[in-house]
């Protein structure tokens, strides 16, 4: 009887010695990083322009993916819920791509009265990609009677793990020192609860609306490459737009991305 | 006088300094040293470059740790803290329950570890870029054992939500159990609570305190820091308080603003929490305010210690493996069935089950730790009483992609069909029987009111028999834990059934299959042989024959007497 344990274990031993091609899985996954200014100098920025454009999906859309509600369902599936990875509206507007400036090293302050909030509601986070600046703290709303955790897959800050019982209406986390972009944020709780944040070291970022529309304001005049990035089509961080903006003036780009 | 007692408590200080000093010990400057014993013992599952990508790590679940990131399991310290020395010596002399990381004590010098520890603290440049050392979990102020505390714990359990991933009882079958995966995506389970003996960094009441306040870092089990707690920052009183306030239908003007008062008194609390995690000083006043609020956090989270502590045996149950029978108790008249209290009386035998990986498919993952039984007979029939714990109730909804067979719990009890003769004698092969047939009862969840008899000489030669129907059967799935009871008359007609009789060691062992693990045909956990017996009732005979014996002694011995002593006249 022991011989065939002890058989058994020298049989595991060699199976794990011999597979040797073993790849790591998160290579697969990899997401492609927002890319930020070495430095940023925040002041005041008169007659700066403005760079505004549409953000659109190439070909048709695929039907969004209904997601399964496994838990909790009282709360969770009043609603249905789907996949949100991929928001396409009418005239193929993309909706939750980041469009930022990746070259500027001055220009305007964050706006200080802007809510940072993310709310769990319906066990759905809202919204789906938040913009976070350095060092300022996000606020977790829990409008739902559920228990949820909030979190943060940061792999340059900290990560963030942290329970938010259903009886915590609002949770703040605390800031952040270094600029890190795109970052997962789960709730393991609810598995399919799925946004993503940046935090980023200046206020030239925007997330496209349901209408694929983006806006950066009070750009000081000059020419700025132009990033993109969306959770489903990737970035142009290899290759961005360049964009010169006039004092005063506005300039358009616009962007049709597909699926990656 | 007095200056001999403060010399007595110096010098007793100054001892415990030491002892403090000697326990969290630093780790050398890395050396090359460290990097030929981590080449050498380390990297076939760590990887070369700490990524935990090493040869081995394929087949290994719970994945060997990538070093790169500096994300810790097992920590002394607080949430987002790198750990101490001592805690990555600790676990590589220790190991890691519960999963394929060994305990190094014998196998490396204490210097040897420590070396490893300087090296592996290279792959990630947090632990040189660090400033400040990492801030410790404060273990003063343990609040000991009592049945009070599990009482208050119990109410934390489910007030925080341990209950989603570890459920109701703590078998690590909450309702989110099923869709966990760890910081790399891959599947990870919920510790099963009582089983503590699995628990990765130790089940006593300090570990699991500390894995409750600092998180495990990498898996989905989240840090209850201060502001986790329902109103942090307010006394067990104004909590109670505050409670009953929001609690009201309608409050009055006054009320109103009573409970205003405690937001306001929890969201400062709040943001000196967050000031002290973003590196911002805390003035004498704050810090007392701050370390007030704790003071509460931490009591709460010793009393959700000394109940999860409460959820495990103190021991863990002895396993059949050298004192390996499974002894049935006579019983005159009819047997227990599922439910009653008689089977309380038994004392169940703990049979742990491994991955079968001899051939495929193999399970090198299990999930299914071990399955508990018990066994009553009486003169026409034997009862056998199995329990095990499975995280997930899975019935065959879905298939297996390779084998087409439906995924489902099952469990397995396999016998010989004909008892060796002797200790000797050779049972049929251990896995589904071989040249030597053997005689199974197969039980599925997705028929949870049968068990099939099959007899089998092989996995791929298994036959259900025809006759069917000799065996009773009934089985439960609470709280992560399954109950199966089984009946059968100890003589059959089928000449294909195992005989029983009692006195006659039989072999018995186990198979069980968790559906949602993926096990399927041989990917599954198993025993080898057991032995079984009906324990024979001890004969009434014993109170007649000794004292017949020794009268009859007696007798002979009187006659002999009298026959000498007739002589000798």
């Amino acid at each position: 009887m022991k011989t065939y344990l002890l058989a058994g274990l020298a049989l595991l031993l060699t199976c794990c010695y011999v597979s040797g091609t073993f790849a790591a899985d998160s290579d697969a996954g990899e997401v492609e990083m927002l890319v930020f200014p070495d430095s940023y100098t925040a002041g005041s920025v008169s007659g700066g322009g403005t760079i505004s454009g549409i953000v659109t999906f190439e070909g048709s859309a695929p039907e969004m993916k209904k997601l399964e509600i496994t838990k909790d369902q009282a709360i969770c599936d009043a609603t249905e819920k789907y996949d949100e990875s991929l928001v396409v509206g009418e005239g193929n507007a993309l909706k939750n791509t980041i469009v930022y400036l990746i070259d500027v090293s001055k220009g305007k302050d964050f706006d200080k009265a802007t809510k940072l909030e993310i709310d769990q509601k319906g066990c759905k986070f809202t919204p789906h990609v938040q913009i976070v600046p350095v060092g300022a703290r996000l606020t977790m709303l829990n409008t739902d009677k559920v228990n949820h955790n909030v979190h943060i897959f940061s792999s340059i800050n900290k990560p963030v793990n942290k329970q938010q019982t259903k009886n915590r209406r609002k949770m703040p986390l605390a800031g952040v020192k270094k600029a890190e972009g795109p970052v997962a944020v789960k709730c393991d709780i609810h598995g399919w609860m799925s946004a993503w944040m940046a935090y980023v070291p200046h206020p030239y970022f925007a997330v496209t609306n349901e209408n694929g529309e983006f806006t950066l304001e009070d750009v000081p005049a000059g020419t700025y490459k132009l990033g993109y990035w969306h959770e489903a089509c990737g970035s142009n961080s290899g290759a961005p737009a360049s964009v010169t903006v006039e004092a005063g003036g506005t300039a358009t780009q616009n962007f049709t991305l597909k699926l990656k | 006088m007095r200056t001999r007692n403060v010399t007595l408590l110096m010098l007793v200080l100054g001892l415990l300094y030491t002892v403090m000093l000697a326990h969290a010990q630093n780790a050398p400057e890395a050396s090359e040293k460290g990097k030929e014993v981590y080449e050498q013992s380390c990297a076939h599952c760590h990887g070369t470059e700490g990524r935990g990508d090493g040869s081995a790590a394929e087949n290994l679940l719970p994945k060997p740790r990538d070093f790169t990131r500096g994300l810790y399991k097992i920590r002394s310290t607080e949430s987002g803290q790198l750990p101490m020395d001592q805690d990555l010596f600790d676990i590589i002399t220790i190991g890691m329950p519960g999963s394929s990381m060994p305990g190094w004590e014998t196998s490396l010098s204490t210097d040897d570890r420590w070396e490893v520890v300087a090296y592996i603290k290279t792959f990630y440049d947090g632990f040189k870029e660090s400033e400040t050392p990492p801030r410790q979990i404060n273990l003063e102020g343990k609040i000991s054992y009592s049945e009070q505390s599990v009482e208050t714990g119990k109410g934390l359990y489910v007030e925080l939500g341990c209950v989603e991933c570890h459920g109701n009882v703590g078998r690590g079958d909450g309702t989110s159990a099923p869709t966990l995966t760890d910081e790399w995506g891959f599947q990870t389970w919920p510790a099963n609570l009582t089983q503590s003996w699995t628990f990765r960094g130790g089940g006593d009441t300090e570990a699991i305190f500390k894995r409750f306040i600092g998180g495990i870092a990498g898996s989905p089990m989240p840090a209850f820091e201060g502001d986790s707690f329902l109103h942090f920052g307010l006394t067990v009183a104004e909590s109670k308080r505050l409670s009953e306030l929001e609690n009201k239908d309608e409050m009055t003007e006054a009320e109103e603003a009573e409970s205003e008062k405690f937001y306001e008194k929890m969201d400062a609390a709040v943001d000196l929490a967050l000031n002290r995690v973003e590196g911002i000083e805390l003035t004498a006043t704050e810090q007392q305010t701050y370390d007030d609020a704790m003071k509460v956090v931490y009591e709460k989270s010793w009393h959700l210690a000394n109940y999860v502590k409460s959820l495990a045996p103190e021991k863990r149950p002895e396993s059949a493996i050298g004192n390996n029978v499974l002894r049935s108790q006579y019983l005159q008249g009819g047997l227990p069935s599922m439910d009653d209290a008689a089977w309380e009386t038994l004392q169940s035998k703990h049979f742990p089950l491994v991955g079968q990986i001899v051939i495929e498919p193999r399970q090198f993952n299990p999930t299914i730790d071990s399955v508990n039984v018990k066994s009553f007979y009486n003169d026409t029939e034997v009862a056998f009483l199995f329990t095990w714990d499975d995280r997930t109730h899975t019935t065959g909804d879905e298939t297996d992609e390779t084998t087409g067979q439906p995924l489902e719990d099952a469990l397995a009890i396999q016998f010989p069909v004909k008892v060796p003769q002797g200790p000797t004698a050779p049972k049929p092969y251990f896995l589904w029987g071989g040249r030597l047939p053997v005689y199974l009862w197969h039980w599925k969840a997705s028929a949870p009111e049968q068990v099939t008899e099959v007899t089998a000489k092989g996995v791929s030669n298994a036959e259900v028999q025809e006759a069917q129907g000799e065996l009773q059967t009934q089985s439960v799935y609470t709280d992560g834990q399954y109950k199966l009871w089984v009946k059968r008359a100890l003589k059959t007609e089928d000449k294909k059934d195992l005989q029983l009789e009692p006195g006659v060691f039989v072999p018995i062992a186990f198979s069980a299959w968790d559906g949602a693990n993926g096990d399927v045909d041989t990917k599954r956990v198993m025993s080898s042989w057991y032995t079984f017996v009906l324990e024979p009732v001890p004969s009434s005979r014993r109170f007649v024959y000794p004292p017949l014996i020794a009268i009859l002694s007696l007798g002979l011995l009187f006659g002999l007497r009298a026959v000498v002593q007739r002589r000798n006249a």
